[in-house]
C-alpha cells in the first residue's frame, strides 16, 4: 500500500538536515510499529521517498513524502499512530492512499511558496524594501552568485521567481511572500533571493525561511499552483 | 536564550543539530530543585555515543526533583560564535548556562579532551581552579576512566569520582541536598563528599615534589581517607539500565541501541587499562538483556542493537543469548552487532547467524605480530586462532577484515614488527586459498597500527614509551613489509598524539598549569589531527619548566612512588609488578575464570565472589 503524506517541520527541529529528517521519519515509523515494506538485499531499507528536500534551518507547513506499507491501514490511522512517535517539532498533517496513477512526487513537484523573515543589521526605510522587491520583479535579470558543481558563478535567478511581495515591513525587519520554481532539477533558493534583496539595499541581513506550501502538477490530491 | 539569537548562532555553524536538543526520549521536567549538567568534553556525536553518560542521564533523571541536562564541547566555530555574541555555553535541554547548575560533571574518557574541559569552563565564566571558586559556583566534578590517575586535572575539580558512577552520582546529589538543608559550608560539603566511597577531593591532598620528581602525597585534611578506593557496582544485573536511550537527530558515532552485556574483562591483557580498571567481571543475565534489547528497540526505533562490553565473546551465556536475540530482532528487521569479539571465542554458526539480517564489518585485534610479543602482552591468542576465524568468516561470505595492532610495545624487536605484515599475508592467503565460487569479491585486509601508550594501573605502567623517531622507523619498516600483501592496506596513527597521551595518562599535578597555558595558546580538540598544535604544546611545557620526554619516555623504577597511587584501583601494585616481571620473561598469565590470579591481593575472595554471583 502506498501512502502519500505531508508533515510540518517547526522551529524546535528546523536545524536538522534532510538526511536527519529521513532517519527521524524512519525511526518514528518503527516506533509506531507500522507494517513497513522493505527493499530487498543485504541492507533492507524502508521504501520512503520525498518530494524534495528542505534546507537545514528552514521550517515548513507541509513537506510531502510517500511510504510503502506491507498491509493496508487507514490514512487517518497512519497519522494517529505516527504523530505520537515523532519528536517535538514534527507532525504529520495530511495523508491519503495513492495508487500508481500518481507519479513519484519528485517528478510532479513544480514550485514552493516561502514566508521569509528578513532581519536587517542596520535600520532601513520600509519604502526602500518595497522598492527593492519591486525592482527584483520588474527590472530584468537578477544576477546573484550561485553555487554550482563547478564553483561559484553569477547567474540570473529571475526566471525562478514566480511571485514576490512584501507582507509586512518595519525599519528592522521585513516579511516577504515569495513563490519560486522547484523541480527535481533545481529551482529558486530562498537564500539567493534574500541575497538579491540585500544587494539592492546595500546592507547585511539575517533571515529565517518558512515554506508555506509545495505545489505539484498531475494530481488533484496534491496542492497545486494558484 | 532568546530565540532569534539562538537562530543566528545555529545559522552560522556547521552541523547545527549538535546544539539543538529536543531529541526523541529527551527528558523534560517542569519542576525540579536540583540541576545537574552532564558535560562531555568532545563534540556531540562522540559524547552522545558514550554509554556511561547515557546511564548517568537516566539514573539522575529518575531521581525526584533532579533535572539532569546535557552539554557537549562546542566545535571551534560555535566557540567563536558564542564569544562574538558574548553568550555563555548552554545545555541542550533548557538552553541554560552552566553557571545556573548545582553540579557540573564532566566525563573524562581520554586525556586528549582535557583542553576541551577548559573551553567549556571558560565559555561558562567559571574559573578553572577549584580554589578560585566560592560556594556561589556550581560544584565542578569529573568521572570516567581517566580519573584512575586524577592528578593532571585535579586542581580543576572540587571532587573527582573514581570508578562506576551510577551509584555515586545519586549519593552526591543527596549529600549536597542534605548539606544545603544543614547550611553547610563548601568545605564541610567537600568533607562529607570525601566520605563517599570512590570520591576524591583533590584540595585535601598535596603532592610533594623533590628534585623534579614526585615523592609523596600529604593529606591537608586529616578527615579525608588516606587513599581513595575505586567504586564498583556489585550487582550489574540489578543496576538500572538505560530505560529510554536518546535518539539523536543527526548521525552519531555509535548510532544504535547499546545493551551492556557485562562490565570488566577476565583476560588480563597487560597493556589494557580498561581490563584492569573495570575488574571484577560482572555480567547481566541473558533474560535481562533480551528484555532490554526489546524495550530499547521499541522505544527508539533503531534498527541495530549492539551487545556492549570489553569482550562480548567471553560472555558466559553468549551461545544461548545470540541465537535468541538475533531471531527476536530479525522479525523487526533489526540487526545485532558485537563490537568486541575475541578471535578464539568466535564460532562459525554465530557468524552465519549475524549475517541473516545485515552484514557488518569484521574486526580482529591480535595486537602484536609474533607469538612471543603476544605472550609478553598476555594477549592469549594464537596465529591458528586468527587464521581459523578469518577462514570461517571468508567462507561465510565476508571478504574484508580489519586487524588492529600496536607498535612500540615493551621488549619489541624488528622481528615483531615484520610479524605484523606476515600475519596479514597469511590472512590474505586464507582468502585466496578458497575456491573462487566460495569466496566473495574485492578482498581487503586492513592493518591498523597505533602506538602503544603506557597507562597507569596496568602491568606496563612503568614502561618508557618508544621515542617518536623510533616509532616512525618502525612504521616505515612495516610499510615496506606490507607492500607484497595481496589486498593489504596499512593505516598508521600519527605518533605525535600518542606522546601527549602518554604524558597526561601518567602525569602529575604539575601538568594542570601546562594545560591552562596550552589552552590559552589555542589548544582544543587535541585528538583531532586538524586541531592538534604540537608547537603550542611544546611552548606550554617549556613555560612551566617541564618536558614531555620526562613523562612519556622515561622508564619508571617499580620501587618509585607514583602520583596516581593516591587512588586504590583495587588491583594491587604488587600484582602489577608480578605481571610486569612475567611480561619481561614472555610468560603468560591465565584467564582469571580458570582460577584466581590474585590481582586484588587479600581482597580477592570478596571480589571474586562478586564475579560469580
Amino acid at each position: 500500500m502506498r501512502i502519500i503524506a505531508a508533515f510540518q517541520k517547526n522551529k524546535e527541529i528546523s536545524y536538522t538536515s534532510h538526511l536527519d529528517v529521513q532517519r527521524t521519519l524512519q525511526r518514528a515509523f518503527r516506533r509506531a510499529e507500522l507494517p513497513l515494506a522493505y527493499s530487498k538485499g543485504f541492507n533492507p531499507h524502508p521504501k520512503l521517498s520525498f518530494a524534495t528536500a528542505l534546507a537545514t534551518g528552514y521550517t515548513s507547513d507541509g513537506e510531502w513524502f510517500e511510504v510503502e506499507l506491507d498491509r493496508a491501514i487507514e490514512p487517518q490511522t497512519f497519522i494517529e499512530r505516527v504523530n505520537p512517535a515523532l519528536p517535538d517539532g514534527m507532525r504529520i498533517v495530511q495523508a491519503f492512499e495513492a495508487d500508481d496513477s500518481i507519479d513519484t512526487l519528485s517528478k510532479l513537484i513544480r514550485a514552493a511558496r516561502y514566508e521569509l523573515t528578513v532581519h536587517f543589521e542596520t535600520p532601513v526605510s520600509p519604502k526602500d524594501v518595497r522598492d527593492a522587491v519591486q525592482s527584483i520583479m520588474e527590472d530584468g535579470p537578477v544576477i546573484v552568485d550561485k553555487k554550482t558543481k563547478s564553483g561559484v558563478k553569477p547567474a540570473d535567478i529571475r526566471p525562478d521567481i514566480l511571485e514576490a511581495s512584501v507582507k509586512d515591513v518595519s525599519d528592522t525587519f521585513a516579511i516577504l511572500d515569495v513563490v519560486g520554481t522547484l523541480t527535481a532539477a533545481g529551482g529558486l533558493r530562498a537564500e539567493t533571493f534574500v541575497r538579491a534583496l540585500s544587494d539592492r539595499l546595500h546592507l547585511n541581513c539575517f533571515f529565517t525561511a518558512h515554506r508555506t506550501a509545495l505545489c505539484f502538477e498531475g494530481s488533484d490530491r496534491l496542492p497545486r499552483l494558484r | 536564550m532568546d530565540a532569534i539569537l539562538l537562530d543566528k548562532l545555529l545559522s552560522r555553524v556547521e552541523k547545527p543539530a549538535r546544539y539543538l536538543g529536543n531529541e526523541w526520549n529527551m527528558t523534560k521536567k517542569e519542576s525540579y530543585d536540583f540541576r545537574f549538567a552532564l558535560c562531555f568534553p568532545d563534540v556531540y556525536e562522540i559524547g552522545m555515543s558514550h554509554q556511561g553518560s547515557r546511564i548517568l542521564y537516566h539514573v539522575l533523571n529518575s531521581m525526584d526533583g533532579v533535572y539532569c541536562e546535557r552539554c557537549y564541547a562546542p566545535w571551534t566555530d560555535m566557540e567563536r560564535a558564542l564569544i562574538e555574541a558574548n553568550e555563555p555555553l548552554f545545555t541542550l535541554e533548557t538552553k541554560s548556562p552552566l553557571r545556573d547548575f548545582d553540579v557540573v560533571g564532566f566525563s573524562l574518557l581520554y586525556e586528549m579532551c582535557y583542553t576541551n574541559v577548559l573551553t567549556m569552563l571558560k565559555l561558562s565564566d567559571i574559573p578553572f581552579l577549584a580554589r578560585e571558586r566560592d560556594a556561589s559556583y556550581p560544584l565542578i566534578v569529573a568521572g570516567g576512566p581517566c580519573t584512575v590517575n586524577p592528578e593532571p586535572i585535579a586542581p580543576f575539580f572540587d571532587a573527582i569520582l573514581i570508578g562506576d558512577g551510577e551509584e555515586m552520582e545519586p549519593e552526591i546529589v543527596n549529600c549536597m541536598r542534605k548539606a544545603k538543608a544543614d547550611g553547610a559550608t563548601k568545605r564541610e560539603l567537600l568533607e562529607r563528599l570525601s566520605k563517599i566511597e570512590g570520591i576524591y577531593v583533590p584540595s585535601f591532598y598535596e603532592p610533594v615534589f623533590e628534585n623534579g620528581r614526585y615523592v609523596r602525597t600529604e593529606r591537608t585534611n586529616a578527615n579525608a581517607p588516606e587513599r581513595v578506593r575505586r567504586r564498583i557496582v556489585r550487582n550489574l544485573d540489578m543496576t538500572p539500565y538505560v530505560g529510554k536511550q536518546l535518539v539523536p537527530h543527526m548521525q552519531i558515532v555509535h548510532d544504535r541501541v547499546a545493551v551492556e552485556v557485562m562490565r570488566g574483562c577476565t583476560r588480563g591483557c597487560r597493556f589494557c587499562q580498561a581490563g584492569y580498571i573495570y575488574r571484577p567481571v560482572r555480567e547481566r543475565k541473558k533474560d535481562t538483556l533480551l528484555k532490554q534489547a526489546r524495550d530499547l528497540v521499541r522505544c527508539t526505533g533503531y534498527d541495530e542493537v549492539s551487545l556492549l562490553s570489553l569482550s562480548t565473546g567471553d560472555y558466559s551465556e553468549l551461545h544461548e543469548l545470540l541465537p535468541r536475540i538475533i531471531d527476536d530482532m530479525a522479525e523487526q528487521k533489526v540487526s545485532v552487532s558485537l563490537p568486541s569479539l575475541r578471535i578464539d571465542s568466535l564460532l562459525k554458526e554465530d557468524l552465519e547467524k549475524m549475517q541473516t539480517v545485515r552484514k557488518g564489518g569484521l574486526t580482529f585485534a591480535p595486537e602484536a605480530g609474533t607469538q612471543r610479543m603476544r605472550d609478553v602482552i598476555n594477549k592469549n591468542v594464537t596465529e591458528e586462532d586468527l587464521l581459523r576465524a578469518v577462514t570461517d568468516a571468508f567462507t561465510s561470505g565476508w571478504c574484508g577484515v580489519k586487524l588492529y595492532f600496536m607498535i612500540g610495545l615493551p621488549t619489541e624487536t624488528d622481528e615483531d614488527i615484520l610479524g605484523i605484515a606476515d600475519l596479514a599475508r597469511k590472512v590474505s592467503a586464507c582468502f585466496y586459498r578458497l575456491p573462487k565460487e566460495q569466496r566473495g569479491m574485492g578482498f581487503r585486509v586492513t592493518v591498523s597500527v597505533s602506538t602503544f601508550v603506557p597507562k597507569p594501573w596496568t602491568a606496563f605502567q612503568w614502561v618508557g614509551q618508544n621515542e617518536q623517531e623510533e616509532i616512525r622507523r618502525k612504521q616505515q619498516l612495516l610499510k615496506t613489509a606490507m607492500k607484497g600483501v595481496r589486498g593489504g592496506e596499512l593505516h598508521c596513527h600519527p605518533s605525535v598524539l600518542s606522546v601527549l597521551e602518554a604524558v597526561f595518562s601518567r602525569g602529575d599535578r604539575r601538568l594542570a598549569p601546562v594545560l591552562i597555558d596550552a589552552f590559552e595558546l589555542g589548544c582544543r580538540f587535541d585528538s583531532w589531527a586538524e586541531h592538534f598544535k604540537p608547537d603550542a604544546w611544546a611552548e606550554a611545557f617549556s613555560k612551566n619548566g617541564l618536558t614531555m620526554d620526562e613523562y612519556a619516555y622515561r622508564e619508571r623504577d617499580p620501587e618509585e612512588p607514583l602520583p596516581w597511587e593516591i587512588v586504590d584501583a583495587l588491583t594491587t601494585v604488587a600484582y602489577l609488578k608480578r605481571e610486569w616481571n612475567r611480561a619481561r620473561e614472555a610468560r603468560t598469565t591465565k584467564d582469571c575464570r580458570e582460577g584466581c590470579n590474585g590481582c586484588f591481593g587479600e581482597r580477592c575472595e570478596d571480589y571474586c565472589r562478586i564475579s560469580k554471583e
